[in-house]
């Protein structure tokens, strides 16, 4: 059985989250910056195993500082969340933990995947003082341009999601 | 005007499409999207598989802006709006593709200033940083060699006073360049520590500068004969004598441009002159310059040679930190001077710089010092011993200055290595001075000194007391003179100034 999940992938502006949907889903990184404006939106199916697939829509959201301002409709229905972060920048951290609160009350039961993009940029132990000081729960450390950790942190979510079903 | 506006929004396109609420097309007025009728509208992009839960949620009416549906050749930007009615759902789709694409450029430009202004930012603290953490270090690191190189100074001075072979005296010359070397070097380091950590201060006090160019001349026509240049020194004698200013980071500039000079020079001369650029009622403003034949500066380092260890990144081989110039501007900088630094067309560099001082009408006259180091020559033996406590936890030191003192065969002296030790010393012994580290283990010289003066009996409470620090800040030394400490000596020094810091105490 084939079943569909809407993905939504948000964050602040240049995070990475259209690279780490471009590298999950084709494989491929650009070093290039093509801001994205509303929301893109791909299809990917994910073996979960012999017999179970999983339909991955992915909403592929406009980056933002404010995560009050989204536009509610993006989130309507949404089966899973990944907020995405870039390492190498601490404004689109440091407010991380208000947000992901505010994104719970909105969307209270879905599971939802925090993760730490563009590791390639930072060595590994600054990563993880900065990451215990703010106390941010970080599911995954990640590289778009490396492909760290890409594809087993969409896998963990199209598992969590087929198994909570 | 009008009529481009009129272009631009009349042919925006709205497409109205009618699907059941299992995404079966009812109908479609196909106006810009290939949308047939039978179809499933899930078939059409990816997009449309939120129908069922706009289905299910209560709101019969539910907007997306800005979605990308590429659609076969075509790439569309669109507002979608479903209107869910009982049987049906309405889908209008307005196509906004080009009104989108004059936005993507303004987010575009915005988004790329705030991350790239945001990414200078840390770059620059993250520069800060490592600076901070690179002159830390290395005042540290100057602090800690303190210690040996006085050891080493008093045993060469030592050694300087037993018989010597001709070879050994040589060679015990060459040993005290190299020390003395050595020093300055420790002492560029620290001071450009001290100023860049902000805890160097200017004094004014009142001195006598004609003795400080005469003492430059006799030092620098030494200097410069050794090395076959000639040295041209030229003073305005409408100089006031006098003058308030700081003497020892003046000397420090002054040293440094001409060390400098005549250490590029390999031909020729180097000069220096002081010359009177105005005097009025209490203030006089002069110009210093050094001037030498030397080997020159390329213009494109011009700049660079002012900045801080410039030397070592550069790669380039001579003797000394090459701290030289960096210490003149930031000393200049903080007499609110500035070093200027000119080019000759054919040979060699000019060094200037401007300041003002005030002078007195009335100077001081101070003769203290010259009768301070005639005394030490009189005191010598058959006079009675004193009694001196030494207190040092580092064995070398402690070594080193028990020999000065013995050699001069002038005192009896005790050791002691901690706070503890202190106390019963004092209580069972007659001391006539106190000779203390400062920064002891357990109890520190401060905490003792300050114990001490406490004591209940007078002829303990009053002995003494001089402080030896490696350390150079004022503010350790204040405390240590507030706690009671007589005086305080920097390591490291010269047998002589050890003495003479003694003999004064104790008269
Ligand atoms: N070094 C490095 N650069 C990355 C990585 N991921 C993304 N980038 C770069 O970061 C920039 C932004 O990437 P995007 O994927 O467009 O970021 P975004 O979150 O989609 O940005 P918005 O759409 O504006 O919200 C691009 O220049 C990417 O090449 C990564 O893992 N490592
Ligand atoms: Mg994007």
């Amino acid at each position: 059985m084939q079943s569909s999940k809407k993905i939504v992938v948000l964050g602040h502006f240049g995070v990475g989250k259209t690279s780490l949907i471009r590298r999950f889903v084709t494989d491929a990184f650009s070093d290039n910056y093509k801001v994205t404006i509303g929301v893109h939106i791909t299809k990917k199916t994910v073996e979960i195993s012999a017999e179970n697939n999983v339909s991955l829509i992915l909403w592929d959201l406009e980056g933002t500082d404010d995560i009050a301002s989204l536009r509610k409709s993006y989130l309507l229905g949404a089966h899973g969340i990944v907020f995405v972060f870039d390492v190498s920048r601490p404004s689109t951290f440091q407010d991380l933990n208000d947000n992901l609160a505010i994104i719970r009350s909105n969307l209270p039961y879905v599971p939802l995947m925090v993760v730490g993009n563009k590791a390639d940029l930072v060595e590994e132990h600054a990563l993880k003082n900065v990451i215990e000081a703010q106390e941010i729960a970080v599911d995954f450390i990640a590289s778009a341009k490396t492909g760290k950790a890409v594809n087993a942190l969409f896998l963990k979510l199209a598992t969590l999601l087929t198994t909570n079903a | 005007m009008l009529e481009q506006y009129q272009k631009q929004y009349r042919n925006n396109k709205r497409q109205f499409v009618l699907i059941n609420k299992e995404g079966t097309v009812i109908e479609s007025d196909q106006q810009f999207l290939a949308i047939e009728a039978g179809t499933s509208i899930y078939d059409i992009h990816p997009f449309f598989e939120c129908l069922p839960a706009i289905v299910d949620s209560d709101e019969k009416e539910i907007s997306f802006f800005c979605v990308h549906l590429p659609i076969e050749e075509n790439f569309f930007v669109v507002d979608i709006k479903f209107l869910v009615k009982k049987e049906h759902v309405l889908l209008i789709i307005d196509d906004f593709t080009e009104h989108y694409h004059s936005y993507q450029n303004v987010a575009q430009t915005r988004n790329e200033s705030v991350i790239k202004s945001e990414l200078t930012i840390i770059k620059n603290r993250e520069l800060e940083e490592r600076e901070r953490f690179k002159n830390n270090f290395i005042q540290n690191f100057s602090h800690e060699l303190r210690n040996p190189l006085t050891s080493i100074m008093a045993i060469v001075a030592i050694l300087g006073d037993t018989a010597l072979t001709d070879e050994q005296t040589k060679m015990l010359d060459f040993l005290k360049e190299s020390n003395t070397n050595l020093r300055l070097m420790l002492e560029d380091t620290l001071s450009i520590g001290m100023i860049d950590s902000g805890k160097l201060k200017i004094q004014a006090n009142e001195f006598d500068l004609h003795s400080l160019f005469k003492l430059m001349e006799f030092t620098y026509k030494a200097k410069a004969q050794k090395k076959g240049l000639q040295f041209l020194c030229r003073f305005d004698d409408k100089i006031p004598q006098y003058v308030i200013g700081d003497r020892l980071r003046l000397f420090q500039v002054i040293t440094n441009l001409l060390d400098n000079a005549i250490k590029y020079t390999h031909t020729g001369s180097v000069s220096f002159n002081v010359l009177l650029n105005l005097k009025r009622a209490n203030t006089v403003g002069l110009h210093f310059e050094v001037i030498d034949t030397g080997e020159g500066i390329a213009a494109e380092d011009k700049e660079q040679i002012f900045e801080g260890f410039n030397q070592i990144a550069t790669g380039k081989k001579t003797n000394g930190t090459g701290l030289g110039l960096t210490i003149v501007k930031k000393l200049l900088a903080l007499m609110g001077s500035k070093i200027v630094l000119q080019l000759h067309q054919d040979k060699g560099t000019t060094f200037y710089f401007d300041m003002l001082f005030k002078y007195p009408l009335f100077p001081e006259n101070d003769r203290s010092l010259q009768e301070n180091t005639k005394t030490i020559k009189s005191e010598s033996s058959n006079q009675p011993k004193y009694k001196i406590l030494l207190v040092e936890d580092d064995e070398h030191v402690q070594a080193t200055l028990f020999k000065m003192l013995l050699k001069t065969n002038r005192f009896q002296i005790n050791l002691a290595y901690d706070g503890a030790f202190v106390f019963q010393e004092v209580v069972n012994n007659n001391y006539d001075l106190i000779v203390m580290d400062v920064n002891l283990p357990n109890l520190n010289g401060i905490q003792i000194t300050k114990l001490i003066r406490d004591f209940p009996f007078k002829n303990i409470k009053k002995i003494p007391i001089i402080g030896l620090t490696a350390n150079v800040y004022k503010d350790q030394i204040n405390q240590c003179l507030k706690a009671g400490m007589q005086k305080v000596l920097t390591k490291p020094f010269e047998q002589e100034e050890f003495l003479k810091v003694i003999y004064k105490t104790l008269k």
